[in-house]
């Protein structure tokens, strides 16, 4: 508490006293880091589309390709920046770099390098639990989760290269780093968002406690921990609206490509690659939370959490409860808001379900309850964003 | 403790000995007429499912251009549509050879369609497919112990990352890590140690959980079959219970399984005498209540009886039920209907070895074996000629409920039974649903003159010695012709 409070908000430039690189350009391997995971994430959308429409995969599918990209670029540019920070003793980022079984290198370059590797080995495995226990029907298998959590660890890595390049710089440069950090944030917010897609991708369950509990949890640990890595203001509606704009841009442009059914039976005939749904409502939440943030400045971090992670469930569900109203009704069939998107697996007698919101939770009582654990989870995911984003604050190697 | 756990269990994960429809032999042997084309069709299916089965096509009459092939999942209800057709790539030894795969993504009953194009016109045919998942995989200790080390240098990695991080990770350039420093770095690995370590207890016990719940949820068993012997006023009646087990339960929404007869029979039993295989009865218990059949027992000398009991589900969806009964020595009527049995030399004795079996009046069956060598896995035509008593082929085979013969094989150890006809190893019951299901119904009963030969087509699905009964009607008796066999690797 005590070392969150003595960062200044917005950032001070005393850090950056004394930094060999406060001038230089970006450096390329945080470049590397960012189109790595935009490959992953992009490839993760992807494949989720290819699940739902064409059903049939195999490792070599391009969507699998995108994700394993990153990785492989990952571990090809943190293994390069290790060995050359580790061997060439004139190396500019060895005096801030971190050592770590006798070789040296910044850390979010390990971190990375360590994410791309458990991706690379979550493949074998997969391909074992495939022919032992069948072909993939869920997501969250444990190949799968070794892959997730090297996804995560593979864009914390890339989040730590750029902060500490960011804590490190000033000027024009430090404003290009910014942007590439909260760049990375609301890619990092998109994949935690496709991780709850089993609750937050069914809208459905907008009136139902289970669909604010998840997003309470994930939303604001990035939108406050990138807000508060990057020290400016107003960020976390920066990445949401980043990320209401790529998932946009997938719901709108996956369906330009044609696409057919590879796996039966098949109850929805496809003709064309199927969107993942309208975006999650996280816009108005996010905006509350920087304008609660920002309005208690000087207030204690645990103060901030209760009323932060208060006003973005308030914000988010004032919001999605009567937006979801209006995903139920025929003029959410559309282009625009997807809500006629079936994947092959759908019959047609089925449609009407995803046009009728249910109760997850079987009574009043169970809902009140899921909502008061929405609230204290929103709280919690504040305050850990605040406390992640003031260690990544402080990194500068 | 839990990684060595996490080990062993990689290392030592059980191959599941689950039988299936027939028993130990899975795979689908079926040789049908798509249009102008005459096709010998191998299908074999996926080991787990979902799964990739392996689809042969021989094309043994015609020249077939392409042939595109399409799975399409058959539970009775609304069963959807097939999905985008695939080409089966031919073979560049042999144009009259085409292989290529099928995505089954459920247990139950799949029809492979076949679509054939070529200078003789188009033709369709459709193969029935029994999916269910057969076993799980152990993890070969190679690809063991290379996780094995990935996960330690994966563990061991996030530690050291971790203490470097809280150690170095907020210095300012070129600084040099205080005490205080390197004593965070310590804690700092110590704690994440403590959560490697729970991260991967917790792992292997959602591993273990997950492995058992798709175990108990995938794997496929027969349903128990209950024997049981009464006698009532010297007659003794053998009475046969179907069990409903977790599997069938759990699909019981999803695909019809009540029974559907199969050669007018809703059950085909075979008793067969352990160990010797000496003694071999084709019976056709009727149902007396739902999942219950009984059937007054033919004379049979006492002895330990092995049964095989075959069923069709409403889907097409054939299974083999397996039991065994001690029954004592009975003298019962003889045969009557379709029942029908034999008394023959014991396994591996050196009369059965022959390539002639002795049948009643003089007439014998003769195997034309060749001199082609069985193989496991290999596709092969199971030849047999009848004769007279003057060896000249008979001309009086009458059909045998409906077809022109069935042969029902056994491997030594029972680990294999199947029961084929001249069209292969599907049931006649389950083609017949596919074919009404592709529009194209087809009467495989026969009903005229029957020549004296018939082939079956099959393979072996293991090397071992077997013993095969062949069964033909003549003069209105069932005969069966008695035959060992050596198939090897």
């Amino acid at each position: 508490m005590a070392d969150s409070a003595r960062i200044a908000f917005p950032p001070a430039t005393a850090i950056t006293q004394g930094s060999s690189v406060r001038t230089q350009a970006v450096p390329w391997y945080t470049w590397s880091s960012a189109v790595a995971i935009t490959s992953t994430t992009a490839g993760l959308y992807w494949d989720i589309s290819w699940h739902i429409g064409i059903g049939r995969d195999t490792f070599w599918t391009p969507a699998h390709l995108a994700i394993q990209f990153g990785a492989v670029l990952t571990g090809l540019c943190c293994a390069y920046l290790i060995l050359h920070t580790t061997l060439v003793p004139a190396a500019a980022v060895r005096e801030h770099s971190v050592k770590i079984w006798g070789f040296r290198a910044p850390l979010g370059a390990f971190v990375a390098a360590w994410g791309g590797f458990c991706m690379l080995t979550s493949a074998p495995f997969d391909n074992w639990w495939h022919n032992s226990y069948g072909l993939d029907v869920t997501i969250l298998s444990p190949p799968h989760v070794v892959l997730i959590l090297g996804i995560f660890v593979m864009g914390l890595g890339g989040l730590i290269l750029t902060t500490s390049q960011l804590n490190l710089s000033a000027g024009g440069n430090r404003e290009r780093l910014r942007w590439l950090l909260l760049y990375q944030g609301s890619l990092l917010l998109c994949l935690l968002l496709m991780l709850g897609y089993e609750y937050i991708g069914d809208q459905t369950l907008m009136h139902s406690a289970i669909y604010y509990r998840v997003l309470g949890m994930i939303g604001p640990v990035v939108l406050v921990g990138i807000g508060r890595a990057s020290g400016s203001r107003w960020t976390g509606t920066i990445v949401a609206a980043m990320y209401t704009v790529w998932w946009l841009a997938g719901n709108w442009i996956f369906p330009l490509f044609p696409a057919q059914a590879k796996l039966g039976p098949v109850f929805t005939v496809i003709t064309h690659m199927v969107p993942l749904g309208f975006p999650v409502l996280i816009l108005p939440g996010a905006l509350a939370l920087d304008f609660v943030l920002l309005g208690l400045a000087s207030r204690s971090n645990t103060d901030k959490a209760v009323a932060g992670g208060g006003g973005f469930l308030v914000a988010t569900v004032a919001m999605s409860w009567p937006f979801a109203y209006f995903l139920m009704s025929p003029y959410a069939r559309n282009r625009i808001f997807a809500m006629n998107e079936f994947g092959y697996n759908t019959p047609p007698s089925e449609y009407h379900l995803a046009w009728t919101l249910r109760a997850y939770e079987q009574t009043r009582v169970e809902f009140w309850i899921g909502m008061l654990i929405a609230l204290v989870v929103t709280i919690l995911s504040t305050r850990l964003g605040i406390l992640w984003g003031d260690a990544m604050r402080r990194t500068r190697r | 403790m839990q990684i060595l756990r996490l080990v062993l269990l990689l290392l030592l994960l059980p191959v599941n000995p689950f039988s299936d429809a027939h028993v130990g032999s899975p795979d689908v042997y079926f040789e049908g007429t798509a249009g102008p084309y005459r096709l010998l069709v191998t299908i074999k299916p996926p080991a787990m499912v979902p799964g990739i089965a392996e689809v042969q096509v021989c094309v043994t009459s015609g020249a077939a251009g392409s042939i595109r092939v399409a799975p399409v999942y058959v539970n009775g209800k609304d069963q959807g549509l097939p999905p985008a057709s695939d080409f089966l790539e031919p073979s560049a030894a042999d144009p009259g050879w085409f292989s290529g795969k099928v995505w089954l993504m459920e247990s139950g009953s799949w029809e492979v369609r076949l679509e054939v194009a070529g200078n003789q016109g188009n033709g369709k045919l459709a193969v029935p497919v029994a999916v269910f998942a057969r076993r799980t995989l152990p993890m070969e200790k190679t690809l063991g112990t290379l996780l094995f080390g990935l996960m330690l240098f994966l563990a061991i990695g996030i530690v050291s990352i971790a203490g470097a991080a809280a150690r170095e990770g907020g210095l300012q350039s070129g600084a040099i890590p205080s005490l205080r420093n390197r004593h965070l770095g310590r804690i700092a690995v110590a704690v994440t140690a403590v959560v490697v370590v729970a991260f991967l207890a917790l792992g292997n016990w959602w591993w273990n959980s997950e492995a058992a719940n798709l175990k108990q949820r995938v794997l496929y068993s027969p349903p128990p079959l209950r024997a049981s012997l009464s006698n009532e006023h010297g007659v003794y009646e053998l009475t046969l219970r179907i069990e409903e087990d977790f599997w069938h339960k759990t699909r019981s929404d999803e695909w019809s399984m009540g029974l559907i007869p199969d050669h007018g029979h809703l059950l085909h039993v075979f008793l067969l005498a352990v160990p010797a295989l000496d003694r071999f009865y084709h019976l056709h218990p009727e149902q007396a209540s739902n999942g219950t059949f009984s059937a007054a027992l033919p004379a049979i000398p006492a002895g330990r009886y092995q049964i095989f009991a075959d069923i069709v589900r409403g889907t097409g969806f054939p299974e083999t039920l397996v039991s065994e009964i001690d029954l004592p020595n009975i003298e019962g009527q003889s045969f009557s209907g379709d029942d029908s049995g034999v008394a023959t030399s014991p396994f591996g004795s050196p009369a059965a070895a022959e390539n002639v079996a002795q049948l009643s009046g003089g007439d014998r069956m003769v195997w034309e074996r060749g001199a082609v060598t069985l193989r496991a896995g290999q596709v092969c035509w199971l030849r047999f000629h009848i004769e007279d008593a003057e060896h000249k082929s008979v001309k009086d085979l009458e059909p045998y409920m409906g077809m022109a013969g069935h042969a029902e094989l056994v491997r030594s150890d029972l680990s294999v039974f199947a029961h084929i006809h001249p069209a292969g190893s599907v049931p006649m019951a389950s083609l017949m649903i596919v074919e009404q299901d592709l529009g194209i119904p087809m009467d495989h009963s026969e009903r005229h003159a029957l020549p004296a030969e018939l082939a079956f087509p099959y393979g072996f699905p293991k090397p071992g010695d077997y013993r095969l009964f062949v069964q033909v009607k003549r003069r209105g008796q069932v005969e069966t012709g008695v035959f060992d066999a050596h198939v090897g690797n």
